[in-house]
Order: structure tokens, then sequence, then C-alpha cells
């Protein structure tokens, strides 16, 4: 079991997503960007390059100015979201990215510079980050308290 | 009659005189981690469009010219400032990797029957989407003969735009005669407000309309079919459209940004193509507070999940156009054309703020 | 609570046909596979001027936006649906599907042989851009899947152009010279339709293209050319495809297409032999058939000879399927030379 939001938990799922050849079909395909993940006091920098997710970093607030997109939700609705892809293989209905950040007052995904272009490469790898998420279905993955 | 060049016992005679009157030579380009890509081999001369295009033969550029190649001529973008954005070929490879087909990606046999009202909303807005995608495919294809091949880079996102667009056009025709209702009636806005991209007669004006504010608008309506979709099936078909269109903005903001910086005696000319966006943007179908339009309809109740929460499905939608608006607020700074949201050229922030949540 | 937003456009369903239920087959869910009912009624002639989808209800009053190619005879293929399909599944990115690191450093000569053959295949490529698109945004959406299918034939070539342009520019060499460019004048000059257009580019100047295409893989120096010949001889199969099943079924359906053919082979057969008398090509392929410089001018001349000898069988048989009438006493000799068998 992964702690999830580790560095770890990432690395674990950019593992399956990285080994997987469908995830690079169906509109999925090269991305490059970096992305955090705010749950809590918890942030993780997320790199993709390629085909492949090639890293994440523990960082503080200030390690957010540069990436490209944030993710941030409460952390009730992160468990809620991957509690979902883990009980059925992939974000269903109400639990996908893009539908969150609609659901959300403020949006799911937002950044620091507030550059739009790069916040829309949330959008334009959309696809490929959904199914980023979905490969954590494969991981045993440690909710916490 | 010449004899034709002859057999293994009749060698003809070559003059190899071609060999000597090629273009620049030594090219090494080498694959990096993502492989081959356009910008790997923009190297040295390949690398360099011209500012101005004085190619009427329609040679690759960096090919040796041949003095007496015949002029196809016909091309009306010939300065690279017109049609130049830097990631051109960042975004055409992008768009490359991220194919996929209505016909095997989407879980078409995750559809089931829908209630009737819902069915008619969804069908309705396939409806309009395939017509309003029809603009996006009929318009970069005009313009895509018209360039020259020395600025192919953008030309081939153009061209992959088109391939999208089909594929969009295709997909929503799908949706609407798979589970149980049927095209609706069409609303004729591609001849309208939206048709105005149709009348553009330079591409920076329609680029602007086309990809800033068209299909900044379309990536909303996208989005929001995603997140108001039924089944798998919906939720792909409009994530990836989603997808799709947003490579689609991108190529937008890059060559105003382009433009802005490169021609920056075009600004005062932009400003007034983006004076008119806005201005259909808050009297059409984008405007927060706008109902007037068959799309909102099928929107509202989609949003609201039923006829009977048409009002709260409008209240979704109203609240969803006030955060595209802030998105095309902030493309347009990105753009580098956020001065007029400062200086009081650009009213739509406060219209925005006169909307009430 | 008042009902605050009154709904003006009404979700009451008008529909030409509702109730329709396509479901997936094996195949997925297919463009062809919807065309049921009135869906699926495609008219001899599409007056209608707007962007109103097929089998939708029209919208009265909207202003046209002049479309011209509006009969069906004049751009209608059965198989425009399946081959858009077809195209769609053939996913080919050449960053990542070519196999690049094949590619091994070859003598000089061969390389600009190579290069100049690219270069010319690029400028193909570029005709087959620049001639679609701008009829495509010409024609009806009565006809959609003709305008969807011609969308991945676009496609396909700015894969092939960019395909052969990195193939140039990889391996230490660079562009060549290009070509004399009647023929692509000529087929954008093709104004007076959409079928005459598609008799030079798809019909004429694709079979010829087709055959340099099978030659060139045959003769490739490795798996990375290979592969890029391959893709773009199954891109090309497929708008050939098209362009035979667009003619003969406009042949069908309009008395004087046999006959106005004929007066385009005629006049585009003269301007053929021209280029063909251009030795650049033909000593550039004889070099890469031969593998070098040395036997170019006998084995690899006679190969190229082969292949004209090839494309001349292909497109004569081409036009005799179609039904179309050839003289061969009007051939102009640099034509009839392959037919014949008078080349070595």
């Amino acid at each position: 079991m992964i702690r999830f939001p580790s560095p770890a938990w990432f690395d674990a799922v950019a593992a399956v997503f990285n080994a997987d050849d469908r995830y690079r079909g169906a509109g999925g395909g090269q991305s490059f960007c970096r992305f955090g993940v705010i749950v809590g006091e918890d942030i993780v920098v997320v790199t993709m390059d390629g085909h492949e997710c090639t890293g994440a970093d523990a960082v503080d607030r200030a390690g957010l100015a540069d990436v490209d997109f944030y993710l941030e939700m409460p952390r009730s609705q992160w468990l809620a979201m991957l509690q979902d892809i883990a009980a059925n293989g992939h974000a269903t209905l109400n639990h996908t990215l893009n539908t969150i950040d609609l659901d959300l007052d403020e949006g799911l995904s937002k950044s620091v510079h507030g550059d739009q272009y790069r916040e829309d490469l949330f959008f334009r790898y959309n696809q490929t980050l959904q199914f980023l998420f979905d490969a954590s279905a494969r991981v045993h993955t440690d909710f916490g308290a | 009659m010449n004899t034709p060049a002859g057999s293994p016992s009749a060698p003809v005679e070559f003059k190899l005189d071609w060999l000597s009157q090629q273009g620049e030579w030594g090219t090494q380009a080498t694959a990096g981690k993502q492989g081959l890509t356009l910008a790997d081999v923009a190297i040295g001369s390949y690398g360099e469009p011209p500012e101005f295009s004085d190619n009427m033969t329609g040679r690759p550029r960096g090919a040796a010219p041949r003095k007496a190649a015949y002029r196809i001529g016909g091309y009306s973008i010939r300065t690279r400032s017109e049609i130049w954005l830097d990631n051109a070929s960042f975004l055409y490879e992008e768009a490359l990797q991220r194919q996929w087909s209505s016909a095997t990606d989407v879980p078409w046999h995750t559809l089931e029957p829908l209630p009737d009202d819902i069915e008619t909303a969804q069908c309705n807005l396939a409806t309009f989407l395939t017509e309003v995608e029809f603009v996006a495919g009929d318009v970069p294809a005009r313009w895509i003969a018209q360039t020259t091949p020395d600025y192919f880079e953008p030309r081939n996102c153009l061209l992959a735009q088109v391939m999208d667009e089909a594929r969009h056009m295709d997909v929503f025709r799908k949706r609407a005669l798979a589970n149980g209702g049927g095209l609706t009636q069409a609303t004729g806005g591609t001849a309208g407000v939206v048709g105005s991209i149709d009348l553009a007669r330079d591409f920076t004006e329609m680029s602007s309309r086309l990809h800033i504010s068209g299909e900044g608008a379309v990536l909303t309506i996208f989005r929001m079919g995603e997140l108001m979709a039924y089944n798998d099936a919906e939720k792909a078909i409009y994530r990836l459209c989603a997808q799709d269109e947003a490579r689609h903005v991108a190529f937008g903001v890059m060559h105003m940004r382009y433009m802005s910086e490169a021609a920056p005696e075009r600004r005062d000319e932009i400003d007034s193509y983006l004076d008119e966006a806005e201005r259909q943007i808050l009297a059409g179908s984008q405007n927060p507070a706008g109902q007037a339009t068959p799309s909102s309809d099928a929107l509202a109740v989609l949003l609201g999940g039923g006829r009977d929460q048409y009002d709260e499905g409008m209240k979704k939608l109203q609240a969803i156009r006030r955060r595209q608006i802030q998105e095309y607020v902030k493309r347009v700074r990105s753009a580098g054309f956020g001065e007029r949201f400062d200086n009081g050229r650009s009213r739509i922030q406060d219209l925005m703020a006169s909307t009430v949540a | 609570m008042p009902e605050q937003f009154p709904p003006k456009y009404g979700t009451v369903a008008r529909s030409n046909q509702w109730g329709t239920r396509v479901k997936p087959n094996k195949h997925g869910l297919r463009l062809g596979d919807i065309n049921v009912g009135v869906y699926g009624e495609i008219p001899d002639r599409w007056d209608d001027q707007t962007r109103n989808p097929r089998g939708a209800i029209a919208k009265k009053g909207v202003p046209p936006l002049g479309y011209a190619i509006r009969d069906k005879a004049d751009l209608w293929a059965d198989s425009a649906a399946d081959l858009y399909e077809e195209a769609i599944q053939r996913r080919f990115a050449s960053a990542t599907d070519v196999p690049w690191d094949t590619i091994k450093p070859l003598p000089d000569v061969l390389e600009r042989a190579i290069c100049q053959v690219l270069t010319e295949l690029c400028q193909y490529a570029n005709c087959d851009i620049e001639v679609i698109s701008q009829w495509q945004h010409q024609m009806a959406y009565g006809y959609h899947e003709v305008k969807q299918f011609l969308a991945t034939a676009t496609f396909d070539a700015t894969r092939m152009y960019e395909s052969f342009r990195k193939r140039a520019l990889c391996n230490g060499g660079g562009l060549g010279l290009e070509g004399p460019g009647e023929i692509n004048r000529m087929i954008l000059e093709s104004r007076g339709g959409w079928s005459e257009t598609v008799t030079y580019l798809l019909l004429m100047r694709g079979s010829f293209m087709q055959t340099m295409l099978r030659y060139l893989e045959r003769y490739a120096q490795n798996d990375a050319e290979r592969s890029i010949y391959r893709f773009s001889l199954e891109a090309k199969a497929r708008q050939i495809t098209y362009g035979l099943d667009h003619l003969r079924y406009s042949i069908a359906h309009d008395d004087d297409r046999r006959t106005v053919m004929q007066t385009l082979f005629f006049i585009g057969d003269r301007v053929w032999a021209r280029e063909l008398g251009d030795h650049v090509l033909r000593e550039a392929l004889s070099i890469v058939f031969a593998g070098g410089l040395e036997n170019a001018p006998t084995t690899g001349n006679a190969i190229y000879n082969r292949m004209m000898r090839d494309f001349m069988n292909e497109y004569l048989g081409i036009c005799e399927w179609l039904g179309v009438k050839r003289d061969l006493a009007t051939l102009p000799g640099r034509m009839s030379q392959y037919v014949t068998g008078a080349a070595g």
C-alpha cells in the first residue's frame, strides 16, 4: 500500500501508465508539461515527458510558480475520485477531471502564472491526464485517515 | 521519337548536372527522445522560413529553385507574420499523436436509452455541433490552398484541424443516430455570427474569429458536454473533441502572440477584430446571460438533468459561461493583447460583472 | 419558484426521422453504418446552400454560402465513407512510427539521388494538399462522406510531405532541385470541375506516384524508407480508389463525362510527355534502383523503364476499365515507347 499523495504513489501510478501501450492511442499521445497536485498540505509536482510520466517530486507552495497548471481540491474529493477509479477501473461519470473542474466553483485546474495558454495544456492533454489517474486503479493505495 | 533509355546492353548517358544544383547539403538531423520531429529537421536554411516568400512554384522550403520551373502562383499568404506561430510544428506533431477514431475509440455500447427530454437535448446539441464543425472544416481548407509551402508548419496545423473537424462532424452525427433519436433542426447559426468566419479576408482576421472566439466557445461546449454526459460514450466523445479543440485554440493564441511581436503595426487592426469577436460573444450564444439559442436550451436541459430542471441547468450554464469569458480574457492576455482589458477598450469584463451569479 | 428562463426553442423533438438507433458492430460504429432511412438518402442534387446536415430539418431563411459542387455525379463515390474510416484507422506519426535509427550513411551520389526523388515527391504531395484543399470547401454538405474522406486525403498528403522532408534531412543530405512543375500546374489549373481534377490528380499522376512508390519501397535502403513508402502507398491507394470509384460513378451518370475525359487525356498526355523529357527524375530514380551510380545507366535505367511500363499499363488499364477509349496512336512517343515494348 502506498500513501496518496506521496511521490512514491505517483511513481507507482507512472509505472503502470508508462508500461501500458493502450494509453498511447485512442486520443492519448505524447505530453510535455509539469503539473502540480495539491491535497491539503501535500503538494507534488508531476512531470510528463513524451509518452511517459517521468517524475514526481514533493514541493512547497513556491514550487508551483513555474508549473503549467495545478490541480487542487479538498482531500475528500480527491479520495472520492480515486476510490471511484479503484472500484471501476477508470473514472466514472461524475469523477472525470473535466467534470470535477466544471463542478467545482473555483475549478480544479489553476495556475500561479495566469497564462491561459499554459493552463490550456490541461485541456490539450486531458485524455492523457485522465489515463494517468485511471492507471491508479492498478495501484494499491493507502488513502490515509 | 526519342528512344527510351536503353537496356543493360545499351547504357544511356546521364547528364547528372542536378547533382550540383541541390539545396544546402550535409544536413544531419537526429531523432530525439520523441522521435524525429519537424523541429528536429529545422536545421540551417531548412529551418529559416523567410519573412517574405517569393516561392511561386510550390517547391519545398530549402529546395534548389529551377529557373525554368512553372509558376503555380495563387498564394495570397506570402508574408511570415500573416500566418506564423513559433510552435506550429510542435502542435502539428501533437495532433498526429492524438488522432482517434469515432468508430472504435468511443464505447458506443455504453449508450442506453435516455429519457425523451434528455435524448432530445443531446440530439439538438449534436445537430448544432455537426453544423458548427462544418465551418471549422471548410474555412481552414480555403486558407491552406492560399499559403505558400514556405510556411508549411502552420499549414500543417490547419490541415490537422481540417482532419479533426471531419472527425467531429462524424462523431456528432453518429451520436444523434445511435440512441433512438435523430438529427433535429439546423440552427442556421453558421451563416450568421459564426458564419462571419467565412467572410474574413485576412488570415489573422479569420483566426481571431475562428480560433480565439469560435473555437474557444466550442471548447467550452465540449467541456460542458463531458460534464453532463450520461454514459461513457458521451464522456469520451466530448473529452476527445475538447482535446482537439484546445489545440486549435492554442494555434490561435500563439499566432496572435507572434503577430503582436512581429507586426506591431497591425495591433490596432487586430484589436478591432477582437472588438468584433467580443460583440459577438455578448450578443450571441456565448453570453452568460444569453438564453436565446437552441444550443442554450439543450445545454440547460442536459446540465439540469431534465426539462423539469431547466432553471437549474440554465444557472449552471451561466456560471460555466462566465468561466468561459474569463478564459477568453486570459487567452487574449496570453496572446499579448491584454492591454485592451486595462485601458477600457474592451467592455467584456464590465458586462461580465453585471451578470448576477 | 417561478420559471426564470422560459425555453425559447423548445425541447420537443422535431426531426425528420426520430427513433433511429444504429448499434455498433464488430467494426465499431462507422460512418456508412448510420446511413439509414432519411439519413442515408443521398440525392442526385443537393440544392441546400447552407450547412444543414443531411437529414436534419432545414432552417428557412438562412443566407446561402455558395457551394459550387452540388451534383452527386460531380463528386460521389460509394466507397467514400469506408475509405474515410479506413484512413482514420491507419494512424501514422512519422516521428515515432518510422525506425529512423535504421538509416545509415550512404554513398554521396546515392544519397543525393534519394534526396532528389524525395524532393519531387514532396512537391507531388504539396500539389495534392493544395488541389484538394481548394476544392473541398466548395462541396455541398449533402455529400459529407466525400468531404470527410478528402479531409483524410489532405492529412495523408501532409504526413507524406513531412515524412519525405524528414528523410531528406536526416542522413547528411538535403533537399534537391525542384521539379519542372508543369504537371503540378496542370493539375492545379484544372478548374473546370472536381471530376476533371480527379482525372489528372488521382488517375494520371496518382497512378504514376503509386507505381513509383512501389518501386521505391522495393529498392529502399533501410527499414525507415520502407516504412515511409509503405505508408505513402497505402494512403495513395485509398486516394486512387476514391478517384476511380468517383469517375466510374460520374461516367455512369453523366453522358458527357467519358468524352470530356478523353479530351483531358489528350491534353494531359502531352504535358506529361514534356515532363517525362526532364532527365533529372529519371536519372535519380535509376541511381536509386541501381543502388549507386555505377550501374545506374544500365541496370538502374532498365528498372526505371520497367517502372514506366508498369505505370503505362496501369494507366491505360484504368482507362479501359472506365470505358474511356484511348487511341494508342495518339499517345506521345515518350509515353508510347513504354507501351509498345520498344524500351529495353
